[in-house]
């Protein structure tokens, strides 16, 4: 699991690569928790790359997207794939996310 | 103080006084004595001689028996093992090249058959020796037709006798003419009859050298004399092994007292004679050695004893002082070895307290929950420990890793609490060997190197060990000189098994593994030979027939022991037992064809994951399941197996998680379970999906992404286990 973190004046981009399962979800947590401080602007989730998601990285993108609310900024998630859009959809994250 | 104690302070104060007084009525009676002595000194002589060569009989004998003990104690520690060795003659060999290469006294040893106890041998014999000028092990066989070992006498007598017996000596003509004897022992076979004669050769060269060597007197020389008078030590080595002692004597002056001798001393008889010639008289002091039948004889010139008159007062006085000072060593010690009684008597009663404690460590060793694996449908398994009166050392153990099972059966030689704890080290060794290793022969060569090792007890284990793959059903075991297991497979025989050598004897022997494929419905029943060999009050034994008889009535794991139990109960009665009863079913169901059965065991660590990820990843394959379907399913499984293990067990403390899937083609059936504490995620409360951003609950998207992906999920706790099953349909 890699991510790349990229930072232009308030939109802050982060590309996912790989599967973001439970182990990776507690680096990409540590990696990732920081950036709430940015949730003013905009976080873009970059998911191009993301092959797999489990529920603990669902909760990182909804503890983003919480603070997010809480500061007025927002979160965008990008080219989720089939299967993720799938999860999406039951969980119903489709509602909390803006999803491009 | 209590009164006890007061008791024994008496106690030894007395004894003290005793001591003390009595060194001083020997001090004062030999001061008298030293004064007769001065006047009498031709009889102070004559005692001094007396004492000289009754020490050098004593010291002989003490030197003799140091090495017949030493012998004795070689053969007696392996009489079990030769017991073992009826059962499979082919380690026959084995066990005597055991014995010579083990033991430096022992140059010699053979296991010889009783004619006839055989149905396949008439004469058997393996013979194993160290060859007198190359120093190295070699092998034959003394079941020759030529040599006809059933007509000698180290054959014959023990058998005779009922008991060991060192036979007369004999010059080994092989090599060097070296003076041999040779101690053999009849050995009993598990009903009583005396199945072969255990033998070790001893060779004799330290007896010449040490008994020819000291003297007494620079001008006395030392006898010794087989049983039936064969000259063994002598200051003539031509009469050594030639003549004897009837033979040799013939030509000495005053034969009338000289014949006396010699029939003393073939009678087993010690005392001293004089022998009074022309020239010279000579005193003769004899002993036997009791255990071999031989006579030591020291005989001392006169003109030696009162040759230097005019020394005697010193050596008198110097005698006395070495007498006190002994007198003085032996009080202290008899004191000391008499407190030392009492503190024995004490701790006997702690010893059996201790027993009884490491009985309890012992049960405690073995699992003892049945059925052990609540979670799987594939298997069935019951053991049971029928304890005797003494502690003893019978071991079983299994755990399943990776969808197999490996388990293993064992007896320790010998009882108490030396076998209690090498029971423990065998089960310790299991568990830490098997959960590397693959393969049944490297768990056991091993197990085998390392008691091997740290063998000093000559204690040795029979054991066996088998890995079954519960998948299809295929068993590597190996035996390691153990009862043969029974395979219930539509008709009860016994397993095909090469008993190499039980654990513990030969570090680097090399154990056979050999494989075998259980089918649906197949038993295997494993057992100790306290079972075989349980005794009813008429001495005969429970057997093998009987225990086939009984297995052969259909019934579960549990059933079968259950039934043994009461057979063996009912078959012994009320005659004591003498030894530890131990059995162990394994009943394996094979589900039906077509169904995919797969186990895989993971730690409570996040770090398992990616195992899982392949265990889900060979399923979705084998199934041709689409990536979407294989993904959901993958989600799910992770959800359920971070749950056990995060959850599961307390921090720090590590567990099992057991994850089991069977395959058909239209379902998928998982099972997850762990041994932690009680937790039935099912019953959490589902998020709500509706609320918006800020409401929104964090946790509880796990489970509920479990049941929204499968088609059943149920939970139910069992004898401590939980257990979760996740169904999904794939048609």
């Amino acid at each position: 699991m890699e991510v790349k973190i990229n930072k232009q004046d308030d939109v802050t981009t982060i590309r996912l690569i790989g599967r973001l399962d439970t182990p990776a979800a507690q680096e990409v947590g540590k990696e990732l928790t920081p950036l709430q401080e940015n949730a003013n602007g905009t976080i873009i989730l970059d998911c191009e790359d993301l092959s797999y998601i489990s529920s603990s990285g669902l909760r990182i993108f909804l503890s983003l997207r919480k603070a997010a609310a809480v500061k007025g900024g927002k979160v965008i998630v990008k080219n989720i794939n089939d299967s993720i859009r799938n999860v999406f959809m039951m969980t119903g994250f489709l509602n909390l996310f803006e999803v491009e | 103080m209590n009164a006890k104690a007061k008791l024994e302070e008496r106690f030894k104060r007395s004894s003290m006084v005793a001591a003390l007084l009595l060194v001083v009525v020997a001090a004062l009676t030999l001061e008298a004595t030293s004064l007769i002595q001065y006047y009498y000194a031709e009889k102070g002589l004559k005692e001094e001689a007396t004492k000289r060569a009754e020490s050098q009989l004593e010291n002989t004998k003490f030197k003799i028996e140091g090495v017949l003990d030493q012998v004795e104690a070689t053969i007696r520690n392996n009489v079990r093992l030769t017991q073992w060795g009826f059962g499979h003659l082919d380690s026959l060999h084995m066990i005597t090249a055991i014995i010579v290469r083990e033991n430096p006294v022992v140059s010699g040893s053979t296991i010889a058959l009783v004619p006839g106890y055989s149905r396949k041998y008439p004469l058997f014999a393996p013979y194993s020796y160290i060859d007198q000028e190359t120093g190295e092990l070699l092998s034959s066989s003394l079941a020759t037709e030529e040599y006809d070992y059933p007509s000698k006498e180290w054959f014959t007598k023990p058998i005779e006798l009922d008991a060991g017996y060192w036979s007369e000596p004999y010059v080994d003509v092989g090599g060097g003419e070296v003076l041999m004897t040779t101690y053999s022992v009849p050995i009993r076979d598990a009903k009583g009859n005396v199945g072969a004669v255990l033998t070790a050769d001893v060779a004799l060269d330290w007896l010449t050298n040490y008994v020819g060597g000291s003297k007494v007197y620079p001008d006395a020389f030392n006898l010794v004399v087989s049983r039936k008078g064969e000259i063994m030590v002598a200051p003539i080595e031509t009469l050594v092994m030639r003549k004897t002692l009837q033979e040799a004597s013939k030509d000495f002056e005053n034969q009338d007292k000289v014949k006396a001798i010699t029939e003393s001393m073939l009678n087993g008889e010690s005392g001293m004679r004089v022998v009074q010639g022309k020239t010279n008289s000579s005193h003769v002091y004899f002993a036997p050695v009791e255990r071999t039948g031989w006579s030591m004889s020291v005989v001392i010139p006169d003109k030696e004893i009162f040759g230097e008159i005019k020394s005697i007062r010193r050596l008198v006085e110097l005698l006395q002082v070495l007498g006190l000072l002994m007198l003085v060593l032996i009080l202290s010690f008899a004191a000391k070895s008499q407190s030392q009684y009492r503190v024995m008597s004490e701790k006997k009663e702690k010893m059996e307290n201790e027993l009884t404690i490491a009985r309890g460590i012992q049960m405690s060793m073995i699992p003892k929950t049945f059925p052990p694996f609540p979670d799987r449908n594939d298997l069935d398994i019951s053991a049971m420990v029928v304890p005797a009166k003494e502690v003893g050392g019978d071991l079983y153990d299994y755990f399943i890793r990776d969808g197999r099972l490996y388990f293993c059966i064992g007896d320790v030689s010998g009882k108490g609490v030396p076998a209690a704890l090498v029971m423990a080290v065998t089960r310790s060794l299991f568990r830490s060997v098997a959960n590397h290793e693959h393969t049944s022969s490297h768990i056991v060569n091993i197990m085998n190197k390392s008691m091997a090792e740290m063998n000093d007890n000559n204690m040795f284990v029979t054991f066996f060990c088998g890995i079954l793959n519960l998948e299809d059903g295929h068993l590597d075991y190996c035996n390691a000189g153990h009862n043969t297991p029974i395979i219930l497979s539509g008709i009860r025989r016994m397993l095909d098994v090469i008993p190499n050598l039980p654990l513990g004897i030969v570090a680097d022997f090399a154990f056979k593994s050999q494989k075998t494929v259980l089918k649906n419905d197949d038993g295997l029943f494993l057992y100790t030979d306290g079972l075989t060999e349980a005794e009813n009050i008429n001495h005969e034994l429970f057997g093998e027939e009987r225990m086939i008889e009984i297995l052969s009535t259909r019934r579960d794991a549990s059933g079968h022991l259950a039934a043994m139990e009461k057979a063996v109960n009912q078959f012994v009665g009320d005659a004591p037992r003498s030894d530890d009863l131990t059995m162990l079913f394994i009943h394996y169901i094979m589900t039906e064809p077509g169904v995919i059965k797969r186990h895989l065991t993971l730690e409570n660590d996040l770090e398992q994951i990616p195992r899982l990820s392949k265990f889900i990843n060979g399923i979705a394959e084998s199934k041709n399941l689409d990536e979407d379907l294989a993904m959901n399913i993958h989600l799910a499984m992770e959800e359920a197996v971070t749950n056990s293990i995060m959850y599961a067990y307390p921090e720090g403390v590590s567990g099992d998680i057991e994850v089991g899937a069977i395959v058909n083609d239209s379902t998928i059936e998982f099972t997850i379970s762990d041994h932690g504490m009680e937790f039935d995620p099912t019953a959490r409360p589902e998020p709500d999906l509706t609320t918006g951003v800020e409401d929104r609950p964090i946790g509880g998207l796990g489970i509920f992404l479990i049941k929204k992906i499968m088609d059943s999920v149920t939970y139910r706790r069992e004898k401590g286990v939980n257990i979760l099953k996740l169904i999904k349909n794939i048609k």
